[in-house]
């Protein structure tokens, strides 16, 4: 595979990784609580519990350096082969996961779906920020996943 | 005159017991993208396309879908590899 460039405004990089540092931690944590992990065998449950922290840790690293070290205007970020792209994909989804759970976990599923809710001035400031991050997440995963599988979306 | 003949055909055998299979299930979820959803299937399932997109369909349009049945341990590994990915995947004994 040849190396993949994802880039943005040196701007959306910064909101981004501002919110990466909070988030990231406790998207380890949401990934783990949230999967429905068999408890009928100590020992699986054990080793799957194990399986997906180790992971959800790396995936929160791998976020947190990657955006850390995009610098520049505009700021990229290079994926060298198919494990770190993946790994950066699952990284994309553990977020908005602890994002929907985490920060808005009231908003219906069909409005979360939709733009509206961005331009929505009733809700605190906070929580269109993280919608924006949200979508901007989102956003990088489609792109990727268009570059890794044209086909996908079809 | 003579009794017939019966020729009963008796015999006992051993019949291996019938291993439970167990059902690999994945809900929806709102948050993970349609291609998203699509490409874990063939990378983790290894699955054609066309198969990939007919379970990510029925997930999103029945909230669930059944996409591998057979024997537990194997069932084990793939409900994790999908959670791996963030997919809403759990274990359920068949029948």
């Amino acid at each position: 595979m040849a190396e993949l460039r994802l880039t943005m405004t040196a701007e959306a990089r910064n909101v981004l990784t501002d919110l990466l540092r909070l988030i990231a931690p406790a998207a380890a944590r949401v990934s783990v609580n949230r999967a429905k992990i068999p408890d009928g065998d100590a020992e699986v449950a054990s080793y799957w519990t194990d399986t997906l922290s180790s992971q959800a840790a790396e995936e929160a690293r791998l976020l947190a350096t990657a955006f850390a070290n995009a610098k520049g205007e505009p700021a990229v970020i290079l994926l060298k082969n198919d494990g770190q792209a993946f790994a950066f994909l699952r990284a994309l989804s553990a977020v908005r996961i602890a994002l929907r759970e985490l920060v808005f976990a009231d908003i219906p599923d069909a409005a979360l779906e939709g733009a509206e809710l961005l331009d929505d001035e009733s809700l605190p400031t906070e929580k269109r920020h993280a919608l924006a991050c949200y979508s901007c997440f989102g956003l990088l995963q489609q792109s990727l996943i268009q570059q890794l599988d044209p086909e996908a979306f079809e | 005159m003579g009794k017939p003949k019966i020729k009963p055909e008796i015999k006992t055998e051993k019949v291996p017991a019938l291993a439970s299979k167990w059902n690999v299930v994945v809900l929806n979820d709102p948050i993970n993208l349609t291609g998203y959803v699509v490409m874990v299937f063939m990378n983790v399932l290894r699955i054609p396309r066309p198969l990939a997109r007919k379970y990510m369909l029925q997930v999103h349009e029945e909230g669930r879908a059944t996409v591998w049945t057979g024997e537990r341990e194997r069932a084990e590994m793939l409900a994790l590899e999908l959670q791996q990915w963030h997919l809403n995947a759990l274990l359920e004994k068949d029948g």
